[in-house]
């Protein structure tokens, strides 16, 4: 084979470039392991009650975030979040937003506090970044019933009521998203969830997953699909949700990160048994 | 997926008509436009003609209202459609311009 210098310079790249995408690959992956080991982290045991979350990110790793956090004084907090964008650059920070959430969930005594906490430490380098996350936190009280929750920015929960086929939006609570503004006190709510009950949280690529012919999927096929499930376990409404999204869009990309948590009460007397953090 | 921004100068004011799709791909042309706005007074959003706004272009316009408030000048949004309007009020782009905009006043 005849070679100049240029052919040979080229190819020496080219096998650079061919050495340098297979190690950009294999970060990437290693990447998408250190999240998903995160993301899939072990959900708490809950007496009398059941929670399950997940994530399906539309690239190899996303933005969408949620976590689970049981306090030594029996409640367990719950977090959904939406990072801006997609891909690398959101997964970045999304383990950012997971890292404010552990560390304001042990040393604040509400999920509006904790969403104050989480702002005031993110919202510089937010800002700097040109970015923000939208997050939903709620505390859950086995023990009373109660879910006290916050918002900021993202969209509100679904509430199925285990006696009635219900499906409505928990109250309204409006907070700003996390990094629009610095030193936002976030509003709390609170309502009683009864046996049985379902509190469905999401992020807008559920209700914003396309068909081939260009149709979202809806809030009103996702109502539909968690009316048609109620009666199952967390995991098999979480299932059922999925793949009726995947018949729904029947192959064409996903366009945003799907994420969801499944908190239903069951008939028992509820009661966390999987401590793993303090709180002041 | 494209957008196409129409650009109208009315003396101290810019009108932005955004038709199309404002995502990661097309935020740039937001942005873009930082450069070539000069000494003005308000800066109208028409987004009658959007047809999908994500996150990402979301953020594109909270980068101008946070522009707008370095060069002093009020933003207005307009046109904005029954979704595009939920979505906004959701992560609180209406609070932050608010915000924004009393303090200057």
């Amino acid at each position: 084979m005849y070679r100049n210098k240029y052919t040979y310079d080229s190819e020496q790249e080219s096998a650079g470039n061919i050495q340098h995408d297979k190690t950009l690959q294999r970060e990437i992956n290693l990447a998408k392991n250190i999240q998903s080991v995160l993301l899939n982290g072990k959900a708490p045991e809950i007496e009398g009650g059941e929670v399950y979350g997940s994530t399906m990110p539309a690239r190899l790793i996303g933005g969408d975030y949620y976590d689970f956090y049981p306090l030594l004084n029996g409640k367990i907090r719950i977090v959904i979040g939406d990072v801006m964008g997609k891909g690398i650059p959101a997964a970045m920070l999304m383990i950012l937003t997971r890292g404010a959430f552990r560390s304001a969930a042990e040393s604040t005594q509400s999920p509006g506090k904790t969403l104050t906490a989480m702002n005031q430490a993110l919202y510089e380098d937010l800002r700097t970044l040109k970015s923000f996350v939208t997050l939903f936190c709620a505390d859950w009280d086995p023990s009373t019933g109660l879910l006290t929750y916050a918002n900021a920015g993202h969209n509100l929960p679904l509430y199925i009521k285990g006696k009635d086929p219900l499906i409505e939006e928990l109250p309204k609570v409006r907070g700003i998203m996390i990094g629009g503004l610095p030193n936002q006190e976030y509003k709390e709510e609170t309502i009683h969830l009864e046996k049985q009950d379902i509190v469905f949280f999401y992020t807008d690529g559920i209700i914003e997953a396309q068909n081939k012919a260009g149709e979202l999927y809806s809030i009103k096929r996702l109502i539909n699909t968690l009316l048609q499930t109620r009666e199952k376990n967390v995991a098999e409404i979480e299932h059922y949700i999925m793949t009726s999204i995947d018949k729904f869009t029947k192959g064409v990309p996903q366009r945003d990160d799907i994420t969801m948590v499944v908190l239903k009460i069951k008939k028992d007397q509820a009661d966390i048994t999987s401590l793993n953090a303090p709180i002041i | 997926m494209e957008l196409v921004v129409k650009k109208e100068i009315q003396g101290r004011k810019i009108i932005l008509s955004l038709k199309g799709i404002l995502d990661i791909s097309t935020t740039n042309m937001i942005t873009a436009q930082f450069e070539k706005i000069g000494d003005i007074d308000l800066l109208i959003f028409d987004l009658q003609e959007l047809d999908f706004i994500d996150s990402t272009g979301i953020g594109s316009i909270i980068e101008t209202i946070y522009f707008a408030r370095e060069k002093n000048f009020m933003i207005k949004l307009q046109g904005v459609n029954e979704l595009t309007d939920q979505v906004f009020e959701t992560v609180g782009l209406y609070e932050l311009l608010k915000a924004f905009q009393e303090e200057a006043v």
